[in-house]
């Protein structure tokens, strides 16, 4: 075959079903992949009109699980050590957003004396989050 | 130009190439399933302090809001939406059905400049965190702006 001249058979390799399966195992994966994450399984409340918190990462998530154990961004963490893990996970940041995820089930104490905590580690404002009504999130 | 009436022997391929466009679609369907479920919603409220001095007089303009165990008795997640009609909440030293709050909330605080609407609340400990969530929400239905703020609840 020579340059310039039309080829008749089509050489180069079909690559869309190709592209295709690999965009559809990259779908599947991000899927599953937020399920797989090691954090607690908090039943976040029901509310009609949330105001929006921004995005998880940038976030120091403080989580309340049903059974009222304390986790900082997916570690589990005893109440006696919360104010030194607290303090470690926000690090050198300046203004950090700290947010609560609390259980449904939970009485309002155990979540007041989270913010306590937070507050007696040096940080005033959380963010209390809740889920819309009829959405899907976790 | 003449149509022919049968597609055989057509040199020219008359279909759309959707596989850019399929490619596209993909591409917008896998940013939206990585941004949407990092998205958070909530509440911004303030925390009580403890550390302050509570002896502090109260404010006359604070506007607080009260939510007993007794006269709001949700202990457990409420079902369904919205807050069980027997709750009755404590505004400014007056018992409302907490339906009256979003009303009265928005007249009371519709004067004040936008870094005075605030709205201190005073919960009871073995309220449903779900319920209290709720009434705050409900709260801020009358006043879009609304600050809220936690105070020990006495």
């Amino acid at each position: 075959m020579r340059l310039g001249e039309p080829a008749r058979m089509q050489a180069a390799i079909n690559i869309t079903p190709l592209v295709d399966v690999v965009l559809v195992l990259l779908i599947i994966f991000m899927v599953m992949a937020p399920q797989m994450r090691k954090g607690p399984d908090v039943n976040l409340p029901n509310t009609t009109k949330p105001n929006a918190q921004g995005d998880e990462r940038g976030r120091i998530l403080v989580s309340i699980d049903e059974a009222g154990g304390l986790w900082i961004n997916d570690q589990s963490v005893a109440a006696e050590h919360f104010d030194e893990a607290l303090r470690a996970a926000v690090g050198a940041e300046t203004n950090p957003k700290i947010v609560i995820r609390g259980d449904a089930k939970l009485n309002f104490r155990e979540v007041r004396e989270v913010m306590v905590a937070i507050e007696q580690t040096g940080f005033r404002g959380v963010g209390l989050i809740a889920k819309r009504t009829g959405t899907e999130g976790k | 130009m003449q149509f022919n009436s049968s597609d055989s022997g057509s040199s020219l391929q008359s279909e759309i190439n959707i596989t850019p466009l399929v490619d596209v679609v993909l591409v917008l369907l896998i940013i939206f399933m990585v941004v949407v479920p990092l998205l958070m919603e909530g509440y911004d409220v303030d925390i009580p302090r403890a550390s302050a001095d509570t002896s502090a007089p109260v404010a006359e303009s604070q506007l607080i809001l009260g939510i007993g165990a007794t006269a709001c008795p949700i202990l457990t997640p409420p079902a369904g939406e919205g807050i069980p009609k027997d709750c009755q909440v404590t505004l400014a030293d007056q018992k409302i059905p907490v339906a009256e709050l979003p009303g009265r909330v928005a007249t009371i605080l519709r004067g004040r400049p936008a870094e005075q609407r605030a709205l201190f609340l005073a919960v009871d400990d073995r309220l449903n965190y779900e319920a209290v969530l709720r009434i705050i929400d409900l709260a801020k239905s009358g006043v879009e702006d609304l600050k809220i703020e936690f105070v020990a609840a006495n």
